[in-house]
């Protein structure tokens, strides 16, 4: 037996590209997850791995969690008012253990005025309700692609 | 850091190298592959349980409920296994969710991994995973496939003990099980014990048996809820002695095989000028390849 194809154009071929992985979390208690499933879905749709793991209610558990599955992103979602704690705490994690090629994105219910300064720590996107999914998902291949280049090369 | 450095990682069960290593052997080329796996493959040696069978039956919470009990026994890390979408190619890993809860608690290694649409219920490079995860010094290593059918079979070419789970009411699908899966299966388990016609359903699975060629094999119900009967379970894992290295070598040298002459081929077939072929009789023009195989084989090692 070959390896798995995928049908292109209706051409039988291999993976022509490494599929991007995600880790989706919820890093606090918030019940809403309507929007998660949605990119879930969507981010399969654009040919990308999706871990979804549930509430993953501690930042270590998302960390070790995108660890273990060696993810590209971290997709962080809250509509609760936590993020600035709860994204800080999970990007204070990442700087401890001197990760820097896994690329950190959120979104949610996330005012205005909060933006820059989860840019500042390194969160990007930081998208809210009626964003085109195309946006987000160009914004986590942007990102992918930054850290992919980070880890080229990188075993020699 | 050097491949060097990535090793050791993975002697000293460190799951960044770990994780690190899955990611180099899924996505890199087969050189990459066999570099590492050269560097690892004398190392470890663990017991690889196979957990398959039809889609929610309970495969995942099983073994976010069997892999901590293992866990008092010695080292386990597991292997799950999600099919992908063959539109996108892409795919949602869940059955992470199940066991997630347990996982950080017993310091388990887990790994959720996409089959990319390679057939048979396993991923491409499940062997080099399992051989990284073996050489991380894992005493149990669990492998859940992708819910399967009746032709998903290949953890049996894996597996040292493969483990068919199946649920009551599973209504036409146990009719696939009994015609593709019997044969797999050194162990049944019937989950969901708690469901109302889980005894007619062990009864049925019973009797199947007794009219197969393995007629001895042993049949475990059991409740995921309450955990009833896990201890036999866990009891029989622990007293099988099976090794399946040879067919799971052998397996694995026919893929590289096969991937390697379908490398030279295509790369061949791609090459010539499809004009002038497609008019011709394929069989006839497949021929002619074929006989040129030894000019195709040494372009191929050259470079
Ligand atoms: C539906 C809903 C609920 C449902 C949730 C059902 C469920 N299972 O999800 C129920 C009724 C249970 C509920 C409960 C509550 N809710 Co409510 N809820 C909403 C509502 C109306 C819509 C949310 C929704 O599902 N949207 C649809 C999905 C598809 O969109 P989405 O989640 O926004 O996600 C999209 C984007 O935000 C973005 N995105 C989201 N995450 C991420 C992550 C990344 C990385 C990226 C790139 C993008 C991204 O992409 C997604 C897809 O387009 C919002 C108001 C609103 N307009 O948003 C309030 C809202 C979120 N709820 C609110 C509140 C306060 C509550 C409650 C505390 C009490 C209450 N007042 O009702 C409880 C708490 C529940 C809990 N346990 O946590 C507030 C939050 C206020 C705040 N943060 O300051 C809101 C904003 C309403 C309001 N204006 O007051 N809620
Ligand atoms: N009633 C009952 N439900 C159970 C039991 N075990 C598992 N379930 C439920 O069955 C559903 C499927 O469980 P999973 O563990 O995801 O099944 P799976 O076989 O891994 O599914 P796939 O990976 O999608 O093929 C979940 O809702 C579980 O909670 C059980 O013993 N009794
Ligand atoms: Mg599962």
């Amino acid at each position: 037996m070959l390896g798995g194809r995928y049908s292109v154009n209706g051409k039988s071929q291999k993976y022509t590209e490494k599929p991007i992985k995600i880790l989706l979390a919820k890093p606090a208690i918030d019940g809403h997850d309507r929007g998660i499933f949605v990119l879930a879905r969507a981010f399969r749709d654009a040919g990308m791995e999706v871990i979804y793991a549930g509430l993953l209610p501690t930042p270590e558990e998302v960390v070790e969690t995108a660890i273990n599955e060696d993810v590209d992103v971290i997709a962080l979602s809250l509509l609760n008012g936590a993020h600035m704690t709860a994204f800080k705490n999970v990007m204070n994690i990442l700087n401890k253990k001197g990760i820097r090629d896994i690329a950190v994105v959120g979104g949610g219910i996330i005012p205005d005025i909060d933006k820059p300064k989860l840019e500042k720590m390194g969160i990007t996107g930081n998208y809210g309700p009626g964003t085109k999914l195309n946006i987000i998902i160009e914004h986590v291949k942007k990102r992918a692609g930054e850290v992919r280049k980070m880890r080229e090369n990188e075993y020699k | 850091m050097n491949i060097n450095d990535l090793v050791k990682g993975i002697l000293n069960g460190d799951k960044r190298s770990i994780a690190r290593a899955i990611s180099i052997v899924e996505n890199s080329d087969d050189e990459r592959r066999k570099d590492i796996i050269d560097k690892i493959y004398d190392y470890g040696n663990s017991k690889i349980i196979g957990i398959t069978g039809p889609p929610g039956v309970g495969k995942s919470t099983i073994i976010g409920n069997m892999a901590p009990m293992l866990s008092k026994k010695g080292k386990v890390s597991i292997l799950a296994i999600d099919p992908a979408s063959p539109f996108s190619g892409g795919s949602i890993l869940g059955n992470r969710i199940r066991m997630q809860e347990n996982l950080s608690k017993y310091d388990i290694y887990m790994r959720s991994t996409s089959n990319r649409l390679y057939e048979g219920g396993l991923s491409e490079y499940s062997w080099d995973i399992i051989k990284i995860l073996e050489a991380s010094g894992s005493d149990f290593i669990i492998v859940e496939t992708v819910g399967s059918g009746q032709s998903d079979v290949d953890i049996m070419n894996v597996a040292d003990l493969t483990c068919v789970i199946l649920a009551p009411g599973l209504g036409d699908e146990i009719q696939a099980v009994k015609s593709g899966m019997m044969e797999i299966g050194d162990v049944f388990i019937m989950n969901k014990m708690d469901k109302e016609d889980a005894y007619i359903s062990i009864k049925d699975i019973t009797e199947s048996l007794q009219i197969s060629n393995k007629p001895d094999t042993p049949v475990i119900g059991l409740n995921s809820i309450t955990l009833d009967n896990y201890d036999s379970f866990i009891d029989f894992i622990l007293k099988w002695n099976n090794k399946n290295t040879e067919r799971r070598n052998i397996r694995k040298i026919r893929q590289i095989i096969n991937e390697r002459i379908f490398t030279i081929y295509s790369g061949y077939i791609e090459s010539i000028d499809k004009n002038k072929l497609l008019d011709k009789n394929p069989y006839g023009i497949a021929d002619d390849i074929m006989k040129n195989f030894d000019g195709l084989k040494n372009k191929y090692l050259e470079k």
